[in-house]
Protein backbone atom coordinates (compact mmCIF):
# COMPACT_ATOMS: atom_id res chain seq x y z
CA UNK A 1 0.00 0.00 0.00
CA UNK A 2 1.58 3.05 -0.97
CA UNK A 3 2.42 5.91 1.93
CA UNK A 4 -0.69 8.16 2.84
CA UNK A 5 1.48 11.03 2.97
CA UNK A 6 2.61 10.80 -0.26
CA UNK A 7 -0.91 9.83 -1.50
CA UNK A 8 -2.42 13.11 -0.09
CA UNK A 9 0.26 15.23 -1.79
CA UNK A 10 -0.59 14.43 -4.89
CA UNK A 11 -3.84 14.96 -4.10
CA UNK A 12 -3.01 18.20 -3.23
CA UNK A 13 -1.42 19.28 -6.28
CA UNK A 14 -4.06 17.82 -8.26
CA UNK A 15 -6.84 20.18 -6.70
CA UNK A 16 -4.31 23.31 -7.73
CA UNK A 17 -4.49 22.21 -11.29
CA UNK A 18 -8.36 21.55 -11.25
CA UNK A 19 -8.58 25.18 -9.91
CA UNK A 20 -6.43 26.27 -12.58
CA UNK A 21 -8.29 24.50 -15.79
CA UNK A 22 -11.40 25.61 -13.76
CA UNK A 23 -10.28 29.10 -14.29
CA UNK A 24 -8.90 28.51 -17.54
CA UNK A 25 -12.24 27.40 -19.36
CA UNK A 26 -14.18 30.25 -17.51
CA UNK A 27 -12.17 32.48 -19.14
CA UNK A 28 -12.47 30.57 -22.64
CA UNK A 29 -16.00 30.80 -22.03
CA UNK A 30 -15.89 34.48 -21.46
CA UNK A 31 -13.84 34.73 -24.39
CA UNK A 32 -15.69 32.67 -26.87
CA UNK A 33 -18.71 34.98 -26.59
CA UNK A 34 -17.04 37.95 -27.10
CA UNK A 35 -15.39 36.40 -30.40
CA UNK A 36 -18.86 34.94 -31.14
CA UNK A 37 -20.51 38.78 -30.92
CA UNK A 38 -17.42 39.78 -33.53
CA UNK A 39 -18.05 36.86 -35.92
CA UNK A 40 -21.89 37.93 -35.94
CA UNK A 41 -20.90 42.06 -36.60
CA UNK A 42 -18.71 40.28 -39.60
CA UNK A 43 -21.95 38.62 -40.60
CA UNK A 44 -23.73 41.68 -40.66
CA UNK A 45 -21.17 43.48 -43.16
CA UNK A 46 -21.30 40.79 -45.39
CA UNK A 47 -24.85 40.33 -45.72
CA UNK A 48 -24.89 43.86 -46.90
CA UNK A 49 -22.13 43.35 -49.25
CA UNK A 50 -23.75 40.26 -50.95
CA UNK A 51 -27.30 42.88 -51.46
CA UNK A 52 -24.67 45.40 -53.37
CA UNK A 53 -23.61 41.80 -55.34
CA UNK A 54 -26.67 40.88 -55.90
CA UNK A 55 -28.25 43.91 -56.99
CA UNK A 56 -25.15 44.93 -59.24
CA UNK A 57 -26.35 40.88 -61.35
CA UNK A 58 -30.13 42.03 -61.40
CA UNK A 59 -29.02 45.07 -63.10
CA UNK A 60 -27.49 43.13 -65.67
CA UNK A 61 -23.62 44.22 -65.54
CA UNK A 62 -21.53 41.25 -66.37
CA UNK A 63 -20.04 40.07 -63.15
CA UNK A 64 -15.54 39.86 -64.83
CA UNK A 65 -13.28 41.02 -63.10
CA UNK A 66 -9.13 40.16 -62.82
CA UNK A 67 -9.77 38.67 -59.42
CA UNK A 68 -12.18 36.34 -60.49
CA UNK A 69 -10.50 35.02 -63.20
CA UNK A 70 -8.50 31.51 -62.76
CA UNK A 71 -5.12 31.79 -64.15
CA UNK A 72 -3.61 28.40 -66.47
CA UNK A 73 -0.39 27.10 -65.42
CA UNK A 74 -0.16 28.32 -62.07
CA UNK A 75 3.37 28.91 -61.26
CA UNK A 76 3.92 30.62 -57.45
CA UNK A 77 1.29 29.50 -54.91
CA UNK A 78 1.11 30.65 -51.21
CA UNK A 79 -0.44 29.09 -48.25
CA UNK A 80 -1.70 30.88 -44.95
CA UNK A 81 -2.13 28.45 -42.34
CA UNK A 82 -4.11 29.65 -39.16
CA UNK A 83 -3.33 27.97 -35.99
CA UNK A 84 -3.21 29.67 -32.34
CA UNK A 85 -0.58 30.97 -29.85
CA UNK A 86 -0.60 28.98 -27.12
CA UNK A 87 -1.76 26.09 -26.28
CA UNK A 88 -3.84 23.63 -23.92
CA UNK A 89 -6.50 24.04 -26.40
CA UNK A 90 -7.54 19.89 -26.95
CA UNK A 91 -6.38 18.80 -30.68
CA UNK A 92 -6.88 22.21 -32.53
CA UNK A 93 -3.39 23.03 -33.64
CA UNK A 94 -2.84 19.38 -34.19
CA UNK A 95 -5.66 18.89 -36.52
CA UNK A 96 -4.63 21.80 -38.39
CA UNK A 97 -1.26 20.52 -38.54
CA UNK A 98 -2.21 17.08 -39.72
CA UNK A 99 -4.53 18.77 -42.77
CA UNK A 100 -1.66 20.90 -43.55
CA UNK A 101 1.23 18.65 -44.04
CA UNK A 102 -0.68 16.93 -46.81
CA UNK A 103 -1.70 19.72 -48.68
CA UNK A 104 1.47 21.53 -48.48
CA UNK A 105 2.94 18.18 -50.12
CA UNK A 106 0.20 18.60 -53.11
CA UNK A 107 0.23 21.84 -53.53
CA UNK A 108 4.22 21.41 -54.39
CA UNK A 109 3.07 19.07 -56.90
CA UNK A 110 0.71 21.20 -58.65
CA UNK A 111 3.23 24.29 -58.50
CA UNK A 112 6.82 25.15 -59.06
CA UNK A 113 6.91 27.70 -55.91
CA UNK A 114 5.52 27.39 -53.17
CA UNK A 115 5.89 29.88 -49.96
CA UNK A 116 3.75 28.87 -46.85
CA UNK A 117 2.82 31.59 -43.97
CA UNK A 118 1.45 30.82 -40.72
CA UNK A 119 -0.14 32.87 -37.92
CA UNK A 120 0.30 31.05 -34.63
CA UNK A 121 3.32 30.58 -32.71
CA UNK A 122 2.07 26.81 -32.39
CA UNK A 123 1.72 26.07 -36.05
CA UNK A 124 4.95 28.16 -36.82
CA UNK A 125 6.84 25.54 -34.46
CA UNK A 126 4.97 22.85 -35.66
CA UNK A 127 5.93 23.08 -39.36
CA UNK A 128 9.28 23.94 -38.36
CA UNK A 129 9.45 20.33 -36.71
CA UNK A 130 7.96 19.11 -39.72
CA UNK A 131 10.63 20.29 -42.13
CA UNK A 132 8.71 23.07 -43.68
CA UNK A 133 10.24 26.54 -43.26
CA UNK A 134 7.32 29.44 -43.20
CA UNK A 135 7.58 32.03 -45.09
CA UNK A 136 6.31 35.09 -43.39
CA UNK A 137 4.66 34.47 -39.87
CA UNK A 138 2.31 36.36 -37.79
CA UNK A 139 2.02 36.07 -33.85
CA UNK A 140 -0.41 39.27 -32.91
CA UNK A 141 -3.71 37.53 -33.56
CA UNK A 142 -4.95 36.60 -30.41
CA UNK A 143 -8.82 35.57 -29.65
CA UNK A 144 -9.93 39.32 -30.93
CA UNK A 145 -7.94 39.30 -34.38
CA UNK A 146 -7.90 43.43 -35.59
CA UNK A 147 -9.53 44.13 -38.99
CA UNK A 148 -6.42 46.37 -39.90
CA UNK A 149 -4.20 43.84 -39.68
CA UNK A 150 -6.00 41.68 -41.50
CA UNK A 151 -6.57 43.98 -43.70
CA UNK A 152 -2.34 44.41 -44.02
CA UNK A 153 -2.12 41.00 -45.39
CA UNK A 154 -5.11 40.96 -47.44
CA UNK A 155 -3.95 44.19 -49.32
CA UNK A 156 -0.55 42.37 -49.27
CA UNK A 157 -1.85 39.47 -50.92
CA UNK A 158 -4.29 41.25 -53.68
CA UNK A 159 -0.67 43.37 -54.38
CA UNK A 160 1.01 39.95 -55.03
CA UNK A 161 -1.78 38.47 -56.80
CA UNK A 162 -2.52 41.87 -59.22
CA UNK A 163 1.17 42.37 -60.11
CA UNK A 164 1.52 38.44 -61.02
CA UNK A 165 3.83 37.27 -58.12
CA UNK A 166 1.28 34.56 -56.81
CA UNK A 167 -1.27 32.66 -59.09
CA UNK A 168 -3.02 31.40 -56.12
CA UNK A 169 -3.85 31.37 -52.43
CA UNK A 170 -4.72 28.71 -50.45
CA UNK A 171 -6.06 28.92 -46.25
CA UNK A 172 -6.87 26.62 -44.01
CA UNK A 173 -8.21 27.46 -40.84
CA UNK A 174 -11.05 26.23 -38.49
CA UNK A 175 -13.95 26.53 -39.43
CA UNK A 176 -16.86 26.91 -36.61
CA UNK A 177 -19.91 25.08 -37.52
CA UNK A 178 -21.43 25.30 -33.74
CA UNK A 179 -20.64 24.67 -30.25
CA UNK A 180 -19.98 21.11 -30.98
CA UNK A 181 -18.45 20.93 -34.51
CA UNK A 182 -15.60 22.87 -35.80
CA UNK A 183 -13.76 21.68 -39.09
CA UNK A 184 -10.65 22.14 -40.50
CA UNK A 185 -11.01 23.86 -43.40
CA UNK A 186 -9.01 24.30 -46.88
CA UNK A 187 -10.05 27.30 -49.13
CA UNK A 188 -8.76 28.91 -52.33
CA UNK A 189 -9.17 32.34 -51.49
CA UNK A 190 -7.85 33.34 -54.90
CA UNK A 191 -8.63 33.50 -57.56
CA UNK A 192 -11.49 34.25 -55.92
CA UNK A 193 -14.32 31.06 -56.46
CA UNK A 194 -17.46 33.50 -56.48
CA UNK A 195 -18.77 36.36 -54.88
CA UNK A 196 -22.05 34.71 -53.15
CA UNK A 197 -20.60 32.91 -50.32
CA UNK A 198 -24.01 30.65 -50.74
CA UNK A 199 -25.86 33.04 -48.65
CA UNK A 200 -27.49 34.33 -51.98
CA UNK A 201 -30.96 31.91 -51.60
CA UNK A 202 -31.81 33.90 -48.73
CA UNK A 203 -31.20 37.18 -49.71
CA UNK A 204 -34.56 38.61 -50.79
CA UNK A 205 -35.17 39.49 -54.24
CA UNK A 206 -35.90 43.26 -54.31
CA UNK A 207 -37.63 44.93 -57.41
CA UNK A 208 -35.87 48.42 -56.55
CA UNK A 209 -34.22 50.25 -59.65
CA UNK A 210 -30.83 51.67 -58.46
CA UNK A 211 -28.56 54.44 -59.62
CA UNK A 212 -24.89 53.09 -59.60
CA UNK A 213 -22.55 56.18 -58.95
CA UNK A 214 -19.89 56.66 -60.77
CA UNK A 215 -21.09 53.32 -62.89
CA UNK A 216 -21.81 49.70 -62.13
CA UNK A 217 -18.31 48.21 -63.24
CA UNK A 218 -16.56 50.64 -60.87
CA UNK A 219 -18.64 49.02 -57.70
CA UNK A 220 -17.76 46.03 -59.23
CA UNK A 221 -14.15 46.77 -59.25
CA UNK A 222 -13.82 47.43 -55.61
CA UNK A 223 -16.43 44.73 -54.82
CA UNK A 224 -14.70 41.67 -55.51
CA UNK A 225 -11.48 43.15 -53.36
CA UNK A 226 -13.57 43.98 -50.39
CA UNK A 227 -15.39 40.47 -50.36
CA UNK A 228 -11.84 39.07 -50.59
CA UNK A 229 -10.88 41.23 -47.28
CA UNK A 230 -14.29 40.25 -45.54
CA UNK A 231 -13.57 36.65 -46.54
CA UNK A 232 -10.42 36.40 -45.35
CA UNK A 233 -11.21 38.74 -41.54
CA UNK A 234 -13.74 35.94 -41.31
CA UNK A 235 -11.38 32.99 -42.07
CA UNK A 236 -9.57 34.46 -38.89
CA UNK A 237 -12.37 34.99 -36.56
CA UNK A 238 -13.82 31.74 -37.19
CA UNK A 239 -9.99 30.48 -36.11
CA UNK A 240 -10.41 31.92 -33.06
CA UNK A 241 -13.78 31.09 -32.13
CA UNK A 242 -12.58 27.75 -33.03
CA UNK A 243 -9.80 28.30 -30.42
CA UNK A 244 -11.60 29.30 -27.85
CA UNK A 245 -14.23 26.79 -28.08
CA UNK A 246 -11.69 23.91 -28.02
CA UNK A 247 -9.93 25.16 -25.22
CA UNK A 248 -13.32 25.33 -23.15
CA UNK A 249 -14.15 22.19 -23.85
CA UNK A 250 -10.96 20.59 -23.01
CA UNK A 251 -10.52 22.82 -19.93
CA UNK A 252 -13.88 21.09 -18.99
CA UNK A 253 -12.45 17.66 -19.92
CA UNK A 254 -9.47 18.20 -17.98
CA UNK A 255 -11.58 19.68 -14.45
CA UNK A 256 -13.75 16.55 -14.72
CA UNK A 257 -10.97 14.31 -15.22
CA UNK A 258 -8.93 15.95 -11.84
CA UNK A 259 -12.21 15.65 -10.16
CA UNK A 260 -12.34 11.76 -10.71
CA UNK A 261 -8.73 11.98 -9.76
CA UNK A 262 -8.94 13.26 -6.71
CA UNK A 263 -11.90 10.73 -5.88
CA UNK A 264 -9.41 7.76 -6.51
CA UNK A 265 -6.98 9.18 -4.69
CA UNK A 266 -9.44 9.99 -2.10
CA UNK A 267 -10.22 6.29 -1.58
CA UNK A 268 -6.81 5.01 -1.86
CA UNK A 269 -5.54 7.34 0.57
CA UNK A 270 -8.21 6.47 3.46
CA UNK A 271 -7.53 2.89 2.89
CA UNK A 272 -3.73 3.29 3.38
CA UNK A 273 -4.42 5.30 6.36
CA UNK A 274 -6.88 2.64 7.56
CA UNK A 275 -4.22 0.06 7.23
CA UNK A 276 -1.67 2.19 8.82
CA UNK A 277 -3.89 2.06 11.81
CA UNK A 278 -4.90 -1.12 11.93
CA UNK A 279 -1.52 -2.11 11.72
CA UNK A 280 -0.33 0.42 14.63
CA UNK A 281 -3.40 -0.94 16.57
CA UNK A 282 -2.20 -4.64 15.99
CA UNK A 283 1.03 -3.68 17.10
CA UNK A 284 -0.16 -2.02 20.43
CA UNK A 285 -2.16 -5.09 21.27
CA UNK A 286 1.36 -7.50 20.21
CA UNK A 287 3.22 -4.98 22.80
CA UNK A 288 0.41 -5.60 25.21
CA UNK A 289 0.02 -9.06 25.16
CA UNK A 290 3.62 -9.45 25.29
CA UNK A 291 3.68 -7.41 28.64
CA UNK A 292 1.14 -9.54 30.41
CA UNK A 293 2.33 -12.89 29.18
CA UNK B 1 -38.64 63.29 -42.40
CA UNK B 2 -35.32 62.17 -40.70
CA UNK B 3 -32.68 60.07 -42.63
CA UNK B 4 -30.88 57.10 -40.95
CA UNK B 5 -27.32 57.21 -41.47
CA UNK B 6 -25.58 53.35 -40.73
CA UNK B 7 -21.99 53.06 -40.94
CA UNK B 8 -20.84 49.17 -41.01
CA UNK B 9 -17.05 47.77 -40.50
CA UNK B 10 -16.42 44.00 -40.54
CA UNK B 11 -15.48 44.63 -36.99
CA UNK B 12 -18.82 46.44 -35.96
CA UNK B 13 -21.66 49.19 -36.31
CA UNK B 14 -19.57 52.29 -35.82
CA UNK B 15 -22.62 54.54 -36.21
CA UNK B 16 -26.28 54.43 -36.14
CA UNK B 17 -27.72 58.03 -36.20
CA UNK B 18 -30.54 60.25 -37.34
CA UNK B 19 -29.24 62.97 -39.16
CA UNK B 20 -31.41 65.61 -41.48
CA UNK B 21 -28.78 65.80 -43.95
CA UNK B 22 -25.61 63.08 -44.91
CA UNK B 23 -22.84 64.50 -47.39
CA UNK B 24 -20.85 61.59 -48.73
CA UNK B 25 -17.47 61.24 -49.83
CA UNK B 26 -17.66 59.65 -53.02
CA UNK B 27 -15.21 58.15 -55.68
CA UNK B 28 -15.89 61.30 -57.74
CA UNK B 29 -16.67 63.80 -55.39
CA UNK B 30 -19.02 64.32 -52.39
CA UNK B 31 -22.75 63.46 -52.79
CA UNK B 32 -25.45 65.75 -50.38
CA UNK B 33 -28.36 63.33 -49.07
CA UNK B 34 -31.84 64.57 -47.93
CA UNK B 35 -34.96 62.56 -47.11
CA UNK B 36 -36.43 60.96 -50.05
CA UNK B 37 -33.69 60.37 -52.46
CA UNK B 38 -33.80 57.96 -54.81
CA UNK B 39 -32.71 54.47 -54.38
CA UNK B 40 -28.66 54.42 -55.05
CA UNK B 41 -25.59 51.97 -54.69
CA UNK B 42 -22.33 54.03 -54.96
CA UNK B 43 -18.45 53.38 -54.29
CA UNK B 44 -17.03 55.73 -51.91
CA UNK B 45 -13.63 57.30 -51.87
CA UNK B 46 -11.20 58.42 -49.02
CA UNK B 47 -12.68 61.51 -47.76
CA UNK B 48 -15.01 62.94 -44.77
CA UNK B 49 -18.62 62.10 -44.22
CA UNK B 50 -20.57 64.53 -43.04
CA UNK B 51 -23.51 64.64 -41.44
CA UNK B 52 -26.08 67.04 -40.11
CA UNK B 53 -27.84 65.96 -36.86
CA UNK B 54 -30.62 67.89 -34.30
CA UNK B 55 -27.02 67.62 -32.14
CA UNK B 56 -24.98 69.82 -34.69
CA UNK B 57 -22.62 68.49 -37.41
CA UNK B 58 -20.68 65.08 -37.39
CA UNK B 59 -17.45 64.62 -39.27
CA UNK B 60 -16.34 61.23 -39.51
CA UNK B 61 -13.54 59.72 -42.05
CA UNK B 62 -14.22 57.03 -44.00
CA UNK B 63 -11.31 54.34 -45.25
CA UNK B 64 -13.26 53.82 -48.79
CA UNK B 65 -16.26 51.23 -49.43
CA UNK B 66 -19.75 51.30 -50.33
CA UNK B 67 -22.84 53.77 -49.71
CA UNK B 68 -26.15 51.79 -50.59
CA UNK B 69 -29.34 54.25 -50.12
CA UNK B 70 -32.74 53.02 -49.82
CA UNK B 71 -36.01 54.35 -48.37
CA UNK B 72 -34.63 57.17 -45.89
CA UNK B 73 -31.74 54.44 -44.51
CA UNK B 74 -28.42 55.38 -45.98
CA UNK B 75 -26.22 52.04 -45.06
CA UNK B 76 -22.55 52.90 -45.36
CA UNK B 77 -19.56 49.96 -45.86
CA UNK B 78 -15.95 50.75 -44.93
CA UNK B 79 -13.24 49.20 -43.63
CA UNK B 80 -12.63 51.76 -41.37
CA UNK B 81 -14.42 54.78 -40.30
CA UNK B 82 -12.69 57.29 -37.22
CA UNK B 83 -14.05 60.03 -36.04
CA UNK B 84 -11.89 63.54 -37.46
CA UNK B 85 -10.31 64.46 -34.38
CA UNK B 86 -9.02 60.84 -33.76
CA UNK B 87 -6.90 61.08 -37.17
CA UNK B 88 -3.11 60.84 -36.73
CA UNK B 89 -2.07 63.50 -38.59
CA UNK B 90 1.85 63.25 -38.72
CA UNK B 91 1.10 59.15 -39.59
CA UNK B 92 -0.59 60.53 -42.61
CA UNK B 93 1.94 62.99 -43.56
CA UNK B 94 4.30 59.85 -43.37
CA UNK B 95 2.38 57.55 -45.13
CA UNK B 96 1.47 59.71 -48.41
CA UNK B 97 5.33 59.76 -48.55
CA UNK B 98 6.10 56.52 -48.18
CA UNK B 99 3.42 55.97 -51.32
CA UNK B 100 4.83 59.05 -53.26
CA UNK B 101 7.76 57.13 -52.84
CA UNK B 102 6.53 54.01 -54.21
CA UNK B 103 7.60 52.47 -57.58
CA UNK B 104 4.73 52.81 -60.75
CA UNK B 105 6.51 51.12 -63.39
CA UNK B 106 3.70 48.73 -64.30
CA UNK B 107 0.41 49.79 -64.52
CA UNK B 108 -1.01 47.47 -61.75
CA UNK B 109 1.24 48.91 -59.16
CA UNK B 110 1.11 52.17 -60.69
CA UNK B 111 -2.41 52.03 -59.29
CA UNK B 112 -1.60 50.49 -55.92
CA UNK B 113 0.46 53.39 -55.77
CA UNK B 114 -2.45 55.91 -56.75
CA UNK B 115 -4.93 54.17 -54.17
CA UNK B 116 -2.45 54.93 -51.08
CA UNK B 117 -1.66 58.00 -52.33
CA UNK B 118 -5.74 58.74 -52.41
CA UNK B 119 -5.88 57.37 -48.74
CA UNK B 120 -3.16 59.58 -47.58
CA UNK B 121 -4.42 62.57 -49.36
CA UNK B 122 -8.12 62.20 -48.07
CA UNK B 123 -6.90 61.45 -44.36
CA UNK B 124 -5.15 64.63 -44.52
CA UNK B 125 -7.68 66.63 -46.36
CA UNK B 126 -9.90 65.07 -43.58
CA UNK B 127 -8.28 66.05 -40.44
CA UNK B 128 -7.31 69.75 -41.68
Amino acid sequence: MANARALDKRRKSIRNIRKITRTMELIATARYKKAMDRAAAVTAYTDRLSQIVNSLADSGTEVRHPLLEQRENPQAGRLLTLSSNRGLCGGYNASVLRTAVPHIEQMKSDVTNLSVDVSGKRGINGLKFRGIEPNDTYQQFEDQPAYDEVEKIASKYLELYVTGQMDRLDVIYTKFISTSRQEVTVETLLPFGSLDDGSSETAEATNTQYEFQPSAESILEEVVPTSFKAKLFKCFLDSAVSEQVARMIAMKGATESAGDMIKQLSMTYNRARQSQITGEIMEIIGGVEALEG
Amino acid sequence: MTLRCVVVTPERTELDREAEYVSLPMFDGELGVLSGRAPLIGRLGFGTLRLQTAAGPERYYVDGGFAHIEGDVINILTGRSIPIDLIDRDKAHEDLDAALAMSGGTPEEAQIRDTAVLRARGQLRASS
